[in-house]
């Protein structure tokens, strides 16, 4: 079937069978590459794209649905994003595969919550797993987009 | 990195490339007596046993595996035909149309089972490798399912175990664990002219090569592979894993063929060696080690893998990095019917020193001695000898036991802490080389070294730029090409910093003497141990480390709360900061998964959590207080740090819970365990035994 999908705000008529995830849809049909399979069951966040601003797992929603939605991807940031800088910044990542999915989550959390506890970080980003395990520069860089976005300038 | 514009294996593309599936056998072990793919249509490409009965065998240490399996299946998963097809559901769908036909045989699960004289034979018959990755002498036993074994005999141990005050001893199990990795495994090859090129996600392109020319009997120099950067690998993208199916594929499709596995398939395709170690050691009453007695079996699955070489890893770090005049050990590397086991970050030290290190802490009990005062009686220091005989250098394990200590307040209160320190070895023998290409104002670095996200890239190319005098900008390492990198052992060990460093220097400085425009330097470290009495060169230096754990424990649940962990490990000099930092506290992480909740579980070979919602890997909301210190030390030469800390943390936290009168014995520590402990009243479980 044909799709037509909004995508870092520009629109996309794409081919998909009703039955097809997102993540599959995005990389396939758009090169969406930063949006990546790794659980398939939507606990590890490494296929996470923001749905009207909202973390989902790509890997779990029927890209119909989508339609009508605005979706973001880490490409649709552009690299110079607080929370992408904040990350570069605090070296919170390794081998970058769970990276995308972490800095979209962060970048919802920090809007809804823009001065999160410890605990609140660690709560919000339980769903994001990092196998190479660089939970400890991850809070750091949750904290540092944090006071970035709210310093006065 | 942060805009995920990273490229791995799985998203690599080749123009008319098919996709594969692999059909797995349902069954432990059985003959497989029928392979009918006649409804499978014509347009899907598949990969009988009868298409790969006549290509070579290959494995690492042991040429035991085949493309797919011949005539018998040896564990649940193993492969017993593939397809390709132009999409990936196109494949899976031809998957459920090939109808396999099995004679269930009987199988055996457990280490110490299978290596009894009677248990149901893995393998008919013994094989060895020619390649270089068999770097020393293999011991199989003959008519049994030990594929190796591996001794160290030094001293009198039974004269010194009938002289010594004190005599400890205990059994102890570490589970199987899932690597993993956040980008599953993932393959493409393609024939052209008679020549094979692969991209893979491999920490070993040069002996994925060997391997693959053994299997289509083809000279290495046919063979090219791209080693692409990898989402996470942990000793899991070690060695052939999908690169033999795709290559065979492929060259029957007469297309480029690619294979990403699917989540389920990870835990069926490699996990951590399950061991089983019975260790004793004899002390004096005022806690000078006298002797140590270990015995140990890994479970390498249906397939050797690098099995021996981690029986060998467990054999001399089960003594542990301390002085001890006499040792014997037997170290058993077991075929079972489980799916394969190998490289896993901490490679044999996570079982060794757990149980190594488990068991001082119940002969300071015994001694009624502080367990850190009993560590550092005993540790090796500079110009001892170690039980291989060989004499250490630069050793600085008494240095990091006293950082970890004081990091979490030894001195004001040993109650809910423990103490663990270990030596870990690098792989001894193995050679690296890399070249330095000028081009205009930039240095290419070719360099078989691999991503896996150790940042060994961003290491190697901040040693090139010191050493060049440039800016690390002006640095390029493309991704490691066997056609056009120099020969390296591999991506393993924690080696690779530490090796390509010394090579670069070589490098820098012909380049200097010759032309300017090209440079090569390559290095070897040599040894390696006998492996009928463990004597020689076990590792050209020692990875080296302590690590302090805090606890508490709910009587009610059983559940350990693990307040703190600090690691102190040592550097010698850092390249890298944030990324050693970042190993440190990776390491960590994965040590505290092995520590409390992973576990491959089993019901008669089959895996009963393969996937990533009931296999627990620590997420964010587990992470306790961690702290750590990279010990540096002036003119010292730089040690690796991709795993040091992850094997002392599942000791330091046992010794934390032995504190509180819990002996555990086996990793997993599970709730049901410590409240199992806790209703004995919390009686100690070991069985110890007070020579006269």
């Amino acid at each position: 079937m044909r799709l037509s999908l909004r995508v870092n705000g520009e629109a996309h008529d794409v081919q998909a069978r009703a039955d097809e995830m997102l993540l599959a849809v995005l990389r396939r049909e758009l090169g969406l590459l930063s949006v990546r399979e790794s659980c398939g069951v939507g606990v590890c966040g490494a296929c996470t794209v923001l749905l009207d601003g909202e973390p989902v797992s790509g890997c779990l929603l029927f890209a119909p649905l989508a339609e009508g939605r605005e979706i973001t991807t880490a490409e649709g940031l552009g690299g110079e994003h607080p929370v992408q800088r904040a990350f570069a910044e605090a070296h919170a990542f390794q081998c970058g595969y769970c990276t995308p999915g972490m800095v979209l989550t962060v970048k919802r959390i920090l809007e809804v919550n823009p001065s999160p506890t410890l605990d609140e970080i660690k709560l919000e980003l339980a769903g994001n797993l990092c196998r190479c395990g660089c939970y400890v520069k991850i809070v750091e860089a949750v904290q540092r987009a944090a006071a970035n976005a709210t310093a006065i300038p | 990195m942060v805009s995920g514009a990273v490229r791995y294996a799985a998203d690599v593309e080749l123009t008319g490339m098919l996709h594969a599936r692999i059909l797995r056998s349902p069954y432990p072990h059985a003959r497989v007596l029928r392979v009918d793919t006649t409804a499978v249509p014509s347009g899907v490409v598949v990969l009988t046993p009868d298409d790969v009965r006549g290509l070579g065998a290959y494995g690492c240490q042991i040429k035991d595996e085949t493309v797919l399996a011949v005539d018998r299946v040896r564990h649940v998963g193993d492969p017993v035909a593939a397809v390709a097809a132009r999409t990936p559901r196109e494949a899976e769908e031809a998957l459920a149309l090939i109808e396999v036909e099995y004679e269930e045989l009987p199988a055996v699960f457990d280490p110490v089972e299978a290596a009894e004289q009677d248990a149901p034979l893995v393998h008919e018959a013994h094989r060895v490798s020619e390649n270089p990755a068999a770097y020393f002498g293999l011991r199989p036993e003959a008519g049994t399912n030990v594929c190796h074994r591996f001794r160290i005999r030094s001293g009198d141990v039974d004269a010194a175990f009938g002289d010594a005050d004190v005599v400890v001893e205990e059994t102890y199990r570490t589970a199987a664990a899932q690597h993993a990795a956040m980008e599953p495994h993932a393959s493409l090859a393609r024939w052209d002219d008679e020549r094979l090129e692969v991209w893979t996600g491999t920490q070993t392109p040069f002996n994925v090569r060997a391997d693959l020319a053994s299997v289509f009997g083809i000279p290495e120099e046919r063979i090219r592979i791209v080693a692409l950067p990898m989402g996470g690998a942990f000793g899991a993208k070690a060695f052939v894993r999908l690169e033999a199916i795709v290559a065979a594929l492929a060259r029957k499709a007469e297309r480029p063929v690619k294979a990403v596995l699917t989540r389920p398939e990870e835990w069926v395709t490699l996990n951590r060696h399950p061991a089983v170690i019975t260790v004793a050691v004899a002390a004096r009453a005022d806690g000078t080690l006298l002797a140590k007695r270990a015995e140990s079996w890994a479970d390498t699955g249906a397939y050797a893998d690098c099995g021996p070489g981690v029986a060998q890893k467990i054999g001399y770090t089960v003594v542990g990095p301390y002085r001890i005049p006499n040792v014997y050990v037997d170290s058993h590397c077991v075929y079972t019917n489980l799916p394969p086991n190998g490289a896993f970050r901490g490679y044999g030290a996570t079982q060794a020193v757990w149980a190594s290190e488990r068991l001082m802490d119940v002969l300071a009990e015994r001694l009624s001695m502080d367990p850190l005062e009993l560590r550092l009686r005993n540790v090796l220091r500079d110009g001892d000898a170690f039980c291989t005989g060989e004499i250490v250098h630069d050793v600085r394990f008494a240095e990091c036991l006293e950082a970890a200590a004081s990091a979490i307040g030894w001195s004001e209160g040993r109650r809910g802490k423990g103490l663990c320190v270990l030596l870990k070895g690098m792989q001894t023998p193995s050679r690296a080389a890399v070249a330095i290409e000028v081009d205009g104002g930039r240095f290419v670095l070719r360099c078989a070294t691999t991503e896996m996200g150790q940042g060994a890239r961003r290491a190697i190319s901040l040693e090139a730029a010191r050493l060049l005098g440039v800016e690390s900008e002006q640095i390029a390492f493309p991704n490691p090409d066997t056609d056009v990198v120099p020969y390296d052992t591999r991506t393993t060990s924690s080696r690779s910093t530490h090796m390509m460093g010394r090579a670069l220097e070589e490098a820098v400085r012909d380049l200097r003497e010759s032309s300017g425009t090209r440079g090569f330097g390559e290095i070897r470290n040599d040894g390696g141990l006998d492996p009928d009495t463990g004597q020689g060169i076990a590792s050209s230096h020692w990875h080296q480390g302590a690590c302090a754990a805090e606890v508490r424990m709910d009587e009610e649940t059983g559940k350990v709360d693990v307040v703190r962990v600090h690691a102190s490990v040592y550097a010698g000099r850092v390249v890298n900061r944030p990324g050693g930092e970042l190993q440190n506290e990776g390491s960590m992480i994965m040590g505290l998964g092995t520590a409390l909740f992973e576990a491959v579980d089993f019901e008669a070979g089959q895996v009963t959590n393969a996937n990533l919602s009931d296999y627990e890997v620590p997420s964010i909301a587990d992470m306790p207080e961690l702290t750590h210190d990279l010990i540096e030390r002036d003119g010292a030469e730089v040690h690796g740090l991709g795993e040091t800390a992850l094997p002392p943390v599942p000791a330091a936290i046992g010794n934390a819970l032995a504190s509180l009168g819990l002996h555990m014995t086996e990793l997993p520590i599970t709730a049901e365990a410590v409240l199992e402990a806790v209703d004995r009243g919390r009686k100690s479980d070991v069985g110890a035994v007070t020579a006269g």
